[in-house]
């Protein structure tokens, strides 16, 4: 911390320190802290928007079936991975590398929705179609 | 770091990796850097929208994607080797692939409505007309027949294609869902499993259990299409360094000997010992030696 050691340089240069110099320190050492302390926060806020964005997109997907599909549930586990991974970063303090996994896990999530809805287009295509051979064979 | 491999070729895979980096590194002082594979990923799978039936029936999502690799391409342009780029790129290639999907679920949306006008016409017919009437009415329906026999076999064309697709991707889902965790990376497939799942402790010979769950895994691998795979060891940094990498390179040629037992080919398959090199998380914690603790399978 730059700000301490010119602090303790200052007090080790003048081994009697006045009490102007006393108070410059403290304010100092204050200054420092206030650093740290967002230092430690990772210097961005928590993504608790994203997290929650992200965790609606998983139970989206989910409600729309993307589990019952191999490539929905690979996408589906690629985003649950993301959200518990970026949860431990967030605990940490991490918020700024957790950020970019919980944008991750939503456009995942997102993705395994989509292709739970195609498949059911698809399947409905082919049921019209069954119904419409059937009533010509008869 | 410790290797084994098991032809000859492979004993210059260092030097040619070697020049291959000093060769790169030369291109990057004389002129611009090749573009990095994620953002190749991400631009071939937006061409692939463009060209699909997204363009006219998802053009939203189609902007979205568009918006999203510009974004990647700009992160890229700022730093080509930041997390951010990367993620910007991950996301552009997500974006392309759920537009050309939201394309052809429209596409079906709207096949169901063709379909269902045509039912009830027939319907109708079948109600109003005579036997005969019909019967004659039917023969007039050959175009119409011709027209579903093509909505058929495409529809036919695109099962087959995704169950064979996804019968690949289910066993391997399903076998590592439970024991590994599976991400896409520029490297290739990476399945991570836990050291503790495969291993005893020190030792390197594989648990019961670890057999039944690579069994799995070999399966789904050997139906994949791989070129190549990769097996590393990793190992937490208590102990040896020496120790480590030699137990880390024992272990991974544990598993590429089961893999190559359940039928991989053995010459597209290595095993690497990184020993305690490459850490995943902190070494300072016990949860974070236990991450650190892995073999990673990396498929190319």
């Amino acid at each position: 911390m730059p700000l301490l050691d010119k602090c303790a340089r200052t007090q080790i240069a003048l081994p009697t320190p006045t009490p102007i110099r006393l108070v410059r320190c403290a304010r100092l050492v204050w200054l420092a802290g206030v650093a740290s302390l967002s230092i430690a926060c990772g210097g961005a806020a928590a993504p608790n928007h994203q997290l929650t964005t992200a965790e609606s997109a998983v139970r989206a997907a989910e409600v729309g079936g993307a589990e019952e599909l191999p490539k929905g549930e690979l996408h589906l586990k690629y985003a649950k991975d993301a959200i518990a991974e970026a949860r431990t970063l967030m605990d940490k303090g991490e918020h700024e590398q957790a950020t970019l996994l919980l944008e991750k896990a939503a456009v995942d999530a997102e993705q395994a929705l989509a292709l739970a809805e195609e498949e059911e287009a698809r399947s409905l295509a082919e049921e019209q179609l069954e119904r419409i051979e059937e009533l010509m064979n008869q | 770091m410790m290797k084994q491999t098991s032809h000859h070729r492979s004993t210059f895979r260092i030097p040619l990796a070697t020049l291959a980096i000093a060769a790169l590194s030369g291109t990057v002082a004389c002129s611009a850097a090749p573009p990095a594979p994620e953002l190749v990923e991400a631009r071939t799978a937006y061409e692939v929208a463009k060209n699909g039936p997204a363009s006219e029936l998802a053009p939203a999502r189609l902007e979205e994607a568009r918006q999203a690799l510009e974004e990647a391409e700009n992160k890229f342009e700022q730093d080509r080797k930041s997390e951010a780029a990367k993620v910007a790129a991950y996301i552009a290639t997500r974006r392309a692939e759920i537009a050309t999907i939201r394309g052809k679920e429209k596409n079906h949306k709207l096949e169901i409505k063709k379909l269902k006008e045509e039912y009830d016409e027939l319907e109708k017919k079948h109600l109003t007309m005579t036997r005969e009437e019909l019967a004659a009415a039917k023969a007039g329906l050959a175009q119409t027949k011709a027209g579903l026999e093509q909505t058929k076999a495409q529809l036919d064309a695109e099962r087959e294609a995704r169950k064979a697709a996804e019968s690949r991707l289910a066993s391997a889902v399903a076998s590592l869902k439970e024991m590994a965790q599976v991400k896409e990376e520029a490297r290739g497939v990476v399945i991570t499993l836990s050291g503790s799942v495969l291993f005893s402790t020190g030792k390197y010979k594989l648990l019961p259990i670890a057999k039944d769950k690579l069994n799995d895994v070999a399966k789904a691998l050997v139906d994949q299409g791989y070129k190549k795979i990769l097996v590393e060891g990793h190992t937490d940094s208590q102990g040896s360094e020496r120790n480590n990498e030699s137990l880390s390179l024992k272990r991974a040629e544990s598993v590429r000997t089961h893999l190559i037992s359940q039928g991989i080919t053995a010459s597209k398959i290595e095993a690497m010992g990184l020993g305690e090199s490459r850490p995943v998380a902190g070494n300072d914690t016990p949860e974070g030696r236990a991450n650190n603790r892995r073999v990673e399978i990396i498929v190319e």
